[in-house]
């Protein structure tokens, strides 16, 4: 009986194994299954540094044909991976289950998508990044070309090799490193679309750069010029779910990641372009291993009590103190800004102040609570460049004096009483001769 | 085997670095660099013994001194495999791989057995990669220890027992019971035959190798081309087996290929051309090792490249041209003829004659040094013809026809007369004219009206004077919103012109008057001074938008003011209402007290008594007691201003007024009743 119940547990812990091992969880938010789907097998290799700079941070990579016709992103309405890499520009259709609207809701859901793209990309995806709020050149033969800031090279001489070192200022998207060697990149021009405000340009192409076919003559001028040009460009959506849509996918090669690089009409030359680093930097960031932010510990005292409150009063002194953790990709460490806000909020903002840190993951403030009564809220909305952005809130009343907190002896009423008091004094002097009077 | 070859493939596709395809560049460092930055030792050993083989060899060709911890490590796995009855024979295979390079110290004792294991194994195959792992593993042996009474029994049964996994279209399969065919299978295969043949006793029937032979040149018919001539050979998905791409199954059957050559007279008969096809194959993703046409005794091709497809006009390059086999060594002595060069604008007509082109003994390249002056920038199309000097290399080499480069001359183009120019629409006269220098940043203020036009002209040269098209002129205007339009600039020879009459692009203008910023950009791939700059501004002054008008575009905000911190906000308490100032509020407290002083000064001067008050001690204390309790009331009030709550103040007070209204009931009766008792008297 009993090694039957030992067997049982047995069983249970094994079938409970993988699902401790590989199933996401927002305790480490860092992706573990990696779907990607390849036009064909051979980028596994022409791409391999990528690919194993990958796997050296434990992420699962899956790599299947994007025509496979087994293909499936979930089972039994379960995700089977935590993100998703489509380097496979010229796939007209997926095979298997896969489609638009199921990359999509992959996305939906909260998972990640890399898709690179080339002057080769189909429709659909150019329509999944359209969806993403990048919008590729409809031109399908045009490339970026840039006659200024081209990398030097004895064999390729119609400038569509740029280099392009005008990134984004984020130390969450990009690292804390300076990316010192340019990045070289040879594909198509996108945008990112004006009314979407999720969607940043990583690497922006120089004001020189335009999209349009080296081949044949401009007649009308290009759609995309300058540094509308985005080359790699980023999402973070709401359910903060990662994407990164780059218009190359040799950037990501062996061949452009180890190439000297030399821009043109500069005397600096790089014996390694600045893609290796860029590629490994953006995917952490994409494979939340950076710039993932948890609060806990959201508090509220008033000053000089130690027990939380069910309610405050008006111009009650409290103390207002939250925890911030940042994903180093193995640990929470504590995050350190100095731009974290508290809003006490009903309606709209009635206090809005800057939390001051002790170094260590500790926010704290202290104000006055506003001198009108209702029902508040404790607001955490923290949106930076890069960081999963934080929304906590916490409702609280706030009730007006009771009738004996008021203030009791006023000096200006003083005048009243002591006209009530004499009268009174007067009365009873006035009681006593009225009745005794003779 | 292929397998370990398309690993090496592989990590040289790797490794290939930035070059087009007909250009071939020796190994380098870098290949090194990422030869170790593959293999590594995961916990001092590799995963496999077949990994160990793959790093062992890569190594080896890369020229890389070996690490002792890896051959170390290498010979521990290996003497381990050699030295155990239970290696499987893939294993043993790969061991001994593994040891032609690591040349690690096996006893006697344990060859011996390996020889007994894999003889007895060669016997019970049943599958293809049996007998290859098998025979494979007994010409390693025989090799490394050099025993030449190493035979195989029954040569003969063995390889038609192998023969029997050939399919009629020169593919093989990989067990009997697989219907699949491969390529790939069909180079492991001519490997284990050729294994075979080696280790056989005596001569094979020679009708076994000519069938064989016969096998080849059906599987080289089966082989796949891309559009630019490249040949390969691919297989289809076969379940049950990886997939292994076109990479491993050609370099699997020119292994195969190899080794069967090495082991049988006379040539194998095979088309020129099919071989310099799969030697593009190669070329075209970088790899270099080739050493199958040496082998194949068949022809070996010679493969020319530039070291530079860009030629600056102004560094005064000239052009070279370097012809080697595509193993990288010298070629022959031979001519290059430039056979022409075509415009990729007009390329019908070649712009030179047929010349060749000098060689360079110190360099080894052939070079032309007085082209440039002919020609002018732009792109062209080269085409060059190799031909041997000496009739008799013809058997050996093969030059293909024609070979066409696509080349970029670049050089500074002049660029003068630029001027900006404001003109009235209906007249054409000139309201403002400003002289523009196109090679350093203008600051020109303009300003013009919707009936106005604007006119920017220039004249764009080459070196040698021709009139120059560039792929790029732009004019840029920038409104301060922001909103961007863009024109291109059309030319009429060198002339270069462009009119922007305002009045029929108010519209595209979005009626936005105000100041917009001008940039313009020249830019070719043939111009070395490619140039972006600013000019300055024009003021326009454009009608109002009708109702209608459309919109202008949404601009993207800048994400560093999207995300940063907000301002703070602190809350505005309602100030206290005000109040008199203390003195006042005490020196009116002073005067509430006055009219109770005046009632008592009253009091005395009416001259009040307390005579009635009851003499009788019962009354008296009714009396003491009515006035106490009137005091209580009137204290409890002071309390209730002092400390007391509503509640509390009630409920004392109800019990005085019980007390009172008995109290003042017994001692006013009393004196109502002695007031009558006084009138009646």
């Amino acid at each position: 009986m009993k090694s039957l119940s030992f067997f049982f547990f047995f069983i249970f812990i094994i079938s409970v194994f993988p699902f401790l091992c590989f199933s996401f969880n927002p305790e480490s938010p860092t992706d573990r299954r990696v779907l990607v789907l390849l036009d064909d097998f051979s980028l596994k290799y022409s791409h391999s540094i990528f690919f194993n700079s990958l796997k050296s941070r434990c992420l699962n990579l899956e790599f299947k044909l994007s025509d496979d016709p087994s293909l499936s992103l979930q089972r039994y309405g379960q995700y089977l991976y935590d993100a998703l890499i489509l380097f496979c520009p010229s796939t007209k259709k997926f095979g298997g289950s896969l489609d638009l609207t199921a990359v999509i809701d992959f996305v939906d859901s909260g998972h990640d998508l890399i898709l690179a793209a080339d002057s080769t990309a189909s429709d659909l995806i150019k329509n999944i990044a359209t969806e993403c709020g990048v919008d590729f050149d409809e031109d399908s033969s045009a490339m970026v070309i840039d006659h200024k800031s081209y990398a030097i090279s004895g064999t390729e001489g119609d400038h569509s090799l740029i280099v392009s070192d005008d990134f984004i200022q984020s130390g969450a998207i990009l690292g804390k490193t300076k990316i010192e060697a340019p990045v070289l990149f040879k594909g198509i021009a996108h945008s990112v679309n004006s009314a979407n405000s999720l969607v940043l340009k990583v690497l922006s192409a120089s004001p020189s750069a335009y999209s349009a076919n080296p081949e044949s003559k401009l007649l009308n001028p290009p759609l995309l010029t300058g540094s509308a040009i985005s080359l790699v460009s980023v999402v973070q959506a709401r359910n903060n779910a990662r994407i990164m849509i780059a218009g190359s996918l040799d950037l990501f090669s062996n061949r452009l990641l180890r190439t000297a690089v030399q821009k043109a009409g500069s005397q600096d030359k790089y014996h390694k372009s600045g893609n290796e680093q860029f590629v490994t930097e953006i995917s952490k960031w994409v494979f939340h291993e950076r710039g993932h932010l948890k609060a806990v510990n959201l508090r509220h005292l008033r000053v000089g009590e130690t027990d939380e409150p069910a309610m405050y009063r008006i111009k009650d002194d409290l103390k207002f103190s939250v925890e911030i953790h940042e994903w180093s990709g193995k640990n929470w460490e504590p995050y350190v800004a100095d731009d974290v806000q508290v809003q006490f909020y009903m309606m709209s903002s009635y206090v809005l102040k800057t939390l001051s840190t002790n170094g260590k993951g500790l926010y704290l403030a202290s104000f006055k609570v506003p001198d009108v009564y209702g029902v508040f809220q404790f607001k955490v909305d923290y949106h930076r460049l890069g960081y999963t952005s934080l929304s906590l809130s916490k409702q609280i009343p706030v009730r007006p004096f009771r009738h004996n907190e008021y203030e009791r002896f006023i000096t200006t009423a003083f005048p009243y009483y002591g006209a009530s008091f004499t009268m009174m004094a007067g009365f009873f002097i006035f009681s006593i001769l009225f009745l005794y009077n003779k | 085997m292929a397998r370990i070859l398309a690993r090496f493939l592989v990590l040289l596709l790797v490794v290939s670095i930035c070059e087009a395809a007909p250009l071939f560049q020796p190994i380098s460092d870098s290949h090194r660099s990422a030869a170790l930055e593959l293999f590594t030792l995961d916990h001092g050993s590799f995963k496999s013994l077949e990994e160990t083989y793959e790093a062992l060899r890569t190594f080896q060709i890369l020229g890389i001194e070996k690490k002792p911890d890896v051959t170390a490590a290498a010979c521990h796995s290996i003497s381990e495999t050699v030295g155990s009855l239970s290696s499987t024979p893939k294993d043993l295979f790969y061991a001994l791989k593994a040891n032609s390079i690591a040349e690690c110290k096996i006893h006697a004792k344990a060859s011996k057995g390996i020889i007994s294991s894999l003889n007895s194994a060669v016997s019970g195959s049943s599958s293809l990669l049996d007998f290859y792992y098998s025979v494979g593993g007994l010409v390693l042996i025989k090799d490394q220890s050099s025993k030449d009474d190493l035979q195989l029994a029954d040569a003969e049964g063995v390889f038609r027992s192998v023969k029997a996994f050939s399919q009629s279209d020169g593919r093989w399969r990989y067990s009997s019971n697989n219907l699949e065919s491969s390529a790939f299978a069909a180079g492991i295969a001519l490997e284990t035959l050729a294994g075979i043949v080696s280790l056989a006793s005596s001569e094979l029937d020679q009708s076994l190798i000519s069938t064989l032979k016969n096998d080849i040149s059906k599987l080289f018919d089966s082989i796949e081309k891309y559009g630019d001539g490249t040949l390969y050979f691919d297989d289809k998905l076969v379940d049950g087996y990886e997939y292994k791409g076109p990479l491993s199954a050609t370099s699997s059957v020119l292994r195969g290929l190899t080794a069967f050559a090495a082991v049988t007279t006379g040539n194998i008969d095979l088309p020129r051309d099919k071989m310099l096809g799969l030697a593009k194959f190669f070329l075209g993703i970088g790899v270099p090792d080739l050493k199958f046409y040496l082998a194949c005794r068949v022809s070996i091709p010679l493969i020319l490249s530039l070291p530079a497809a860009v030629l600056s006009l102004t560094k005064k390059d000239s052009l070279k041209v370097r012809v080697a086999t595509v193993l990288g060594s010298n070629a022959p002595p031979l001519t290059v003829k430039l056979v022409g060069v075509f415009s990729s604008v007009s390329k019908d007509a070649s712009l030179v004659e047929s010349q060749e082109l000098k060689f360079d003994q110190g360099s080894g390249l052939h070079i032309l040094n007085d082209l440039l002056e002919i020609i002018d920038v732009g792109s062209y199309t080269f085409v060059f013809e190799v031909v041997l000097q000496e009739p008799d290399d013809e058997k050996v080499y093969v030059t293909g026809s024609q070979t066409k480069v696509p080349i970029f001359v670049t050089g500074l183009v002049r660029i003068e007369n630029s001027e900006i120019v404001v003109l009235d629409s209906d007249l054409g006269s000139v309201e403002s004219q400003s002289k523009l220098d196109l090679t350093a940043k203008n600051a020109v203020s303009l300003s013009a009206n919707h009936l106005q036009k604007m006119r920017l002209s220039f004249r764009l040269t080459t070196p040698r004077g021709l009139a120059f098209k560039p792929h790029q002129a732009f004019l840029k205007l920038r409104h301060e919103s922001k909103v961007e339009h863009i024109f291109v600039v059309g030319n009429s020879g060198k002339h270069f012109e462009i009119v922007l009459n305002f009045l029929g692009l108010v519209e595209k203008f979005f009626y936005l008057s105000g100041k917009y910023d001008m940039e313009f950009t020249v830019g070719d791939s043939a111009m070395e001074n490619s140039f972006l700059v600013a000019i300055g501004y024009i003021e326009l002054d454009l009608p109002q938008a009708p109702e209608k008008a459309t919109r202008p575009p949404l601009q993207a905000i800048d994400p560093y003011t999207r995300y940063g911190p907000k301002a703070e906000i602190t809350h505005i308490f309602r100030a206290p209402e005000k109040r008199p100032p203390q003195e006042l509020s005490l020196a009116f407290l002073g005067l509430t007290i006055l009219p109770l002083l005046g009632f008592f000064i009253g009091l005395l001067r009416l001259g009040v008594n307390m005579k009635n008050f009851p003499s009788k001690p019962v009354p008296a204390a009714f009396a003491f007691l009515f006035h106490v309790g009137i005091g209580a009331v009137l204290l409890l009030y002071v309390f209730f201003w002092l400390k007391l709550d509503l509640f509390q103040t009630l409920k004392v007070l109800g019990f005085l007024v019980v007390f009172l209204v008995f109290i003042g009931h017994r001692i006013l009766s009393h004196l109502a009743a002695a007031s009558a008792k006084l009138k009646s008297a």
